[in-house]
């Protein structure tokens, strides 16, 4: 780049950092209220970091994690919600890949048709079918359990259009050479449809992961025992019951957000890439 | 969310010619019934039955503990017409199409600036891009308690920024006319999967077309007008379809943002200027437990959502053709 070519794009620089500022200054923001003492909160002018209100000192504490964590009940939310999507997120995939492989490769009568009949379900909004589905899940037993969290989002219809549209992409004749050397179908779909559909296996299962940690609307219907609470759920009730103590409210949300930070860093290419095609689930 | 463009892509699988395959005998059909077994049962009991278990109950006074009994469409003429029974309904729907209309294009014009710029730069334009998306992938509970924080009256962010610029203290979420502009806001500042669509169909613009307008003296002004807006044409169209399909359901957030006083207890915001439909419906179905007439409700949302689609299919017909 030259000086001209410089200075032309400065204003643009410019104009990103503020924007970005926008973006990420309600995370700063959140973090450092999470880690001021209770009495340093309310400034005239507010810290964006973890200051002393009368010294001006670096003044951290942990103090308001060790509360929600164990008092607020944000310690076993988040136990819960890890137990919850390490269960359904890799079952989940399981089940929408098997139907996608048979979807895409094996030819069975009725199978288009049905195909076109699951993508037409998912047209139907979600909260039209939220009552008939507690309903469902009252007489399944699993209302008000963990159980009542996962089998009712045990597959989706929308993952299962993306992993086939991926499983049609892959060259046929690789599948029709192992069968000729005797491979069976689920040997061919476990050693070599699976193996190479590395990445959009990657983008199914994080957006997953992050639709379903994030998700309050289900739990929140399903479930009325704060012992099985997921952690947005749990950070609900803190925000309503302690809507006072902004220090409290912006731990938990701190404990909401950072794990789901972590993945966004580490998968960011695959996420991105992800979006532009899916649109993701929100 | 169930994206209306990739219904319109064929599901027909192209066979490979007329050969035989290779010694997938009989046996196959039954491993293919055998593979979609799982998805086909969660479809049948938690998709199609709950799709048409909603539409008999819109026509039943229900609630979940005792049997439905048959009502006709009771529930939809009271709804529409008994303000007596339903005196927030048509107040719900107000607000949410004044939300809908502010939100989706302060989003869209977000997305498209953020989009802008980061195309324009090389070195960093990853790291701006992952900063702007930050906010999407944050817990609609999480988005709820922040900005009820950043838009606390007294001590929050917001205010301390405009009082920079000589703006006085407002009280974001209890004034009734500023509740939808600061939940607009919100939308607003969580638009980076738009960007990164947007994003995607700035990259498909070839630079021939760019170049050709240069050479024939546009300016960047005109650049965008004539050649960048136009282009990017049907992607503003899908993710204006998206975004009012997504701005007609919000929830999660408006009832974090509005519950108080401990437990599940939510209000629609001051004066109900924050009783976003499907809110509204909550309220319906677990405060008030009529379930029937919540099921009412969602088939109307349902029949919107379905009219919305219609229109993105007829419009894109019409510019095929």
């Amino acid at each position: 780049m030259n000086t001209a070519q410089r200075v032309r794009k400065a204003p643009i620089y410019i104009a990103l950092v503020l924007l970005t500022l926008i973006s990420v200054v309600p995370f700063v923001w959140m973090l450092a209220t999470s880690f001021k003492h209770s009495s340093d909160i309310y400034t005239k002018v507010p810290n964006l970091l973890p200051l002393d209100k009368q010294t001006g000192e670096w003044a951290a504490t942990f103090e308001n994690y060790a509360y929600v964590l164990d008092i607020g009940g944000l310690g076993q939310a988040f136990l819960n919600s890890i137990y919850v999507c390490v269960i359904l997120v890799p079952a989940k995939l399981l089940i929408d890949a098997l139907a996608a492989y048979a979807f895409a490769r094996i030819p069975f009568p009725g199978r288009d048709k049905l195909f076109v009949l699951l993508l037409t379900g998912m047209m139907v909004p979600t909260i039209t079918l939220l009552i008939p589905r507690i309903h469902v899940t009252q007489s399944l037993g699993m209302f008000d359990s963990s159980w009542g969290l996962i089998v009712p989002n045990i597959a989706s219809v929308l993952d299962i259009f993306l992993l086939r549209q991926f499983f049609l992409s892959l060259p046929v004749d690789l599948e029709e050479a192992a069968r000729i050397d005797g491979a069976s179908r689920m040997q061919i779909f476990w050693r070599i449809v699976l193996p190479l559909s590395k990445p959009v296996l990657a983008v199914v299962t994080i957006t997953s992961f992050i639709f379903h940690w994030n998700d309050l609307v289900w739990p929140l219907v399903v479930l009325n025992d704060p012992e099985l609470y997921t952690l947005p759920l749990a950070l609900q009730q803190l925000a309503s019951t302690e809507s006072g103590r902004a220090y409290y409210i912006m731990a938990g949300a701190a404990l909401a957000v950072i794990p789901v930070i972590i993945v966004l860093l580490v998968f960011q290419r695959r996420i991105m890439q992800g979006i532009a095609f899916t649109g993701l689930k929100t | 969310m169930a994206s209306p463009v990739v219904a319109d892509r064929p599901a027909v699988t192209p066979r490979p010619g007329r050969r035989r395959r290779p010694g997938f005998g009989r046996s196959d059909r039954l491993v293919g019934y055998l593979l979609i077994t799982p998805a086909l049962i969660y479809f049948v009991v938690f998709l199609l039955y709950p799709a048409m278990a909603a539409l008999y109950y819109s026509f039943t006074d229900w609630n979940l503990r005792s049997p439905a009994s048959w009502v006709g469409l009771q529930n939809y003429s009271d709804l529409l017409f008994e303000d007596v029974k339903f005196p927030h309904f048509w107040k719900s729907v107000q607000v949410t199409v004044q939300y809908t209309l502010i939100a989706v294009p302060l989003t869209l014009i977000t997305a498209l600036g953020q989009a802008l710029l980061v195309n324009a730069i090389r070195r960093g334009s990853n790291l701006f891009r992952l900063l702007l998306f930050l906010p999407v992938v944050t817990a609609e509970a999480a988005v709820g308690a922040i900005w009820r924080w950043l838009y606390d009256p007294q001590y929050g962010l917001i205010n301390a920024i405009l009082g920079l610029f000589g703006i006085p203290k407002q009280n974001w979420l209890n004034t009734p006319e500023l509740v939808i502009p600061a939940l607009a806001f919100i939308a607003a500042w969580q638009c980076g999967i738009s960007m990164i669509i947007y994003l995607a169909g700035l990259k498909g613009i070839p630079d021939s077309i760019r170049e050709a307008a240069t050479i024939d003296g546009a300016g960047p002004v005109q650049r965008f007008w004539k050649v960048v807006v136009p282009m990017l044409r049907p992607t503003t169209f899908y993710l204006v379809v998206t975004g009012v399909i997504a701005a007609l359901q919000v929830f999660g957030l408006v009832y974090v943002i509005f519950s108080a006083g401990g437990g599940r207890s939510v209000t629609g915001g001051p004066e109900q200027s924050g009783l976003m439909y499907v809110l509204h419906l909550y309220l319906f179905a677990f405060r008030y437990d009529a379930m029937g007439a919540a099921c009412a409700m969602s088939f109307l949302l349902f029949l919107l959502i379905m009219i919305v689609t219609a229109l993105q299919f007829k419009f894109l017909k019409q510019e095929a053709a």
